[in-house]
């Protein structure tokens, strides 16, 4: 059942999306690493409602779960980024990236079979540190700008492009979507929110205890934390949205 | 702040703990073991990590009490840092808009907050190590020095260090956890607030930060 979903009911969606990416393209971006969010009044309600749902549900859930061992808990973040693996791959190849491609191979063959499903992270213990990818990402390499920005109802802070991103990885790239039933994508999906959310409680309070406006931050944490990903990890210096911030008192 | 469910902005940054002010940084973060792969030749370089030498010393002096820790502490930042600055570049276009007394308020709060993130922050330290990976000429005045924070059985944090040479000497003026800098994100805060209520808005909420008990 699950195959003939994504089989053939995605065509059509991949043709829509196929279109907004094409769309993404032309659409302005951000400058002075001002966040381009002509969507804010509603993004901010959705901030409101996300921020309700942490405080009552997701925020208690993951401070039970951080009572956990923690070596239960390295597990479960291995075994969440070694089912990422594929999709790394595929947006390595597709940003050109064949070295960092073959790492990512090697990494889930060696953990999938030697570290057990996953569950450790032998590779990483080998001196093949781990990486991600995403179609989002693939996109900027790409050149398509990143849109307007969006904070999506549960799923946090994002841009056009990388909800576009998302989708795409989701439906079309990731091959588990195809192979998992129902209740196993809704267990990934449920353990990937409490582990992340578990990992970011240091940032959240702190966001929350000192920000002067909450939403600018996460808004502008989330478009500045993305580019560095997209230079993978590089210095901003020679981003001249960057540099000109420090060259405006010459104005 | 709901956690994205699949990899993303959101997921990197747990592990490395942005740090809106990440200044705290220069206490807890940055303090940490030796100067693992330190380039000598660069001044850059040789201030970021005689500062981290010094916050070090710091932090494990154990005659030390609460309180003069973070007078050190203070002291280290107001000399390594161009507090002004950053004050003035966070502030944004509308440190032009801003009047004499607007802008003395501003910087002085802009302090304040630091410390006191600072002080929230004190106890959090676990024993984190960093090495220095690398310095990079921006211009004439700017360097950025590149370094790695090392937690036991976490993943390292990359932490830039944007330094400024004036008058003959370096000041520290940006710091870029992770890819998310200090001034790009707190000029966006300051920015929105601005939009809506003006300067005198930005320093009404600064005051209510500052009030309230950590």
């Amino acid at each position: 059942m699950e195959t003939e979903e994504t089989g053939f009911a995605v065509a059509p969606r991949a043709i829509a999306l196929g279109l907004l990416v094409a769309g993404l393209a032309a659409v302005p971006t951000a400058r002075a690493l001002e966040p381009f969010d002509p969507l804010e009044p509603v993004n901010r309600v959705v901030f409101g409602l996300n921020e309700l749902v942490d405080v009552m549900l997701l925020g208690p859930v993951a401070e039970a779960y951080g009572e956990l061992p923690s070596p239960v808990r390295t597990g479960v973040r291995n075994v969440l980024d070694n089912l990422s693996a594929p999709v790394t791959f595929v947006n390595d190849l597709l940003q050109g990236e064949t070295d960092r491609a073959g790492t990512t191979f090697a990494r889930f063959f060696i953990n999938s079979t030697l570290g057990l499903f996953g569950l450790f992270d032998l590779a990483g213990e080998l001196g093949h540190p781990a990486h991600k990818e995403d179609f989002g990402q693939t996109l900027a390499v790409w050149g398509v700008g990143e849109g307007p920005f969006l904070m999506l109802p549960l799923l946090g802070p994002s841009t056009l492009r990388d909800t576009a991103g998302l989708s795409v990885d989701q439906l079309l790239i990731d091959p588990w979507t195809a192979v998992a039933g129902d209740e196993l994508r809704a267990a990934r999906a449920g353990s990937e929110a409490v582990d992340t959310r578990h990992r970011l409680d240091p940032v959240i309070r702190d966001v929350r205890r000192n920000s002067l406006d909450p939403y600018a931050t996460v808004r502008s944490a989330y478009v500045q934390r993305r580019a560095a990903e997209i230079r993978n990890r590089r210095p901003a210096t020679g981003d001249p949205r960057y540099e000109s911030i420090f060259r405006e008192e010459e104005e | 702040m709901t956690a994205r469910t699949e990899r993303g902005g959101w997921a990197a940054l747990a592990r490395r703990r942005l740090a809106g002010f990440v200044v705290a940084t220069v206490a807890v973060g940055l303090a940490g073991g030796g100067p693992a792969r330190a380039e000598p030749s660069a001044p850059a370089a040789r201030f970021v990590d005689g500062l981290g030498q010094k916050v070090l010393a710091v932090l494990r002096d154990g005659r030390l009490d609460r309180a003069a820790r973070l007078e050190r502490l203070a002291r280290l930042i107001d000399e390594a840092t161009d507090l002004a600055l950053v004050a003035r570049l966070v502030l944004g276009r509308y440190w032009r808009e801003a009047s004499e007394a607007q802008r003395r308020d501003f910087v002085a709060l802009f302090r304040a907050l630091i410390l006191k993130t600072m002080a929230e922050r004190l106890d959090e330290y676990g024993g984190e190590t960093y090495e220095i990976v690398g310095v990079q000429p921006v211009d004439e005045r700017d360097s950025i020095v590149s370094t790695r924070i090392l937690r036991q059985g976490g993943t390292p944090i990359a932490v830039d260090w944007r330094v400024r040479a004036e008058g003959g000497r370096l000041l520290l003026i940006d710091i870029v956890a992770e890819g998310v800098s200090l001034v790009v994100t707190q000029r966006s805060e300051v920015a929105e607030i601005a939009g809506r209520s003006g300067i005198d808005g930005v320093l009404a909420e600064m005051r209510r930060r500052l009030d309230r008990p950590a």
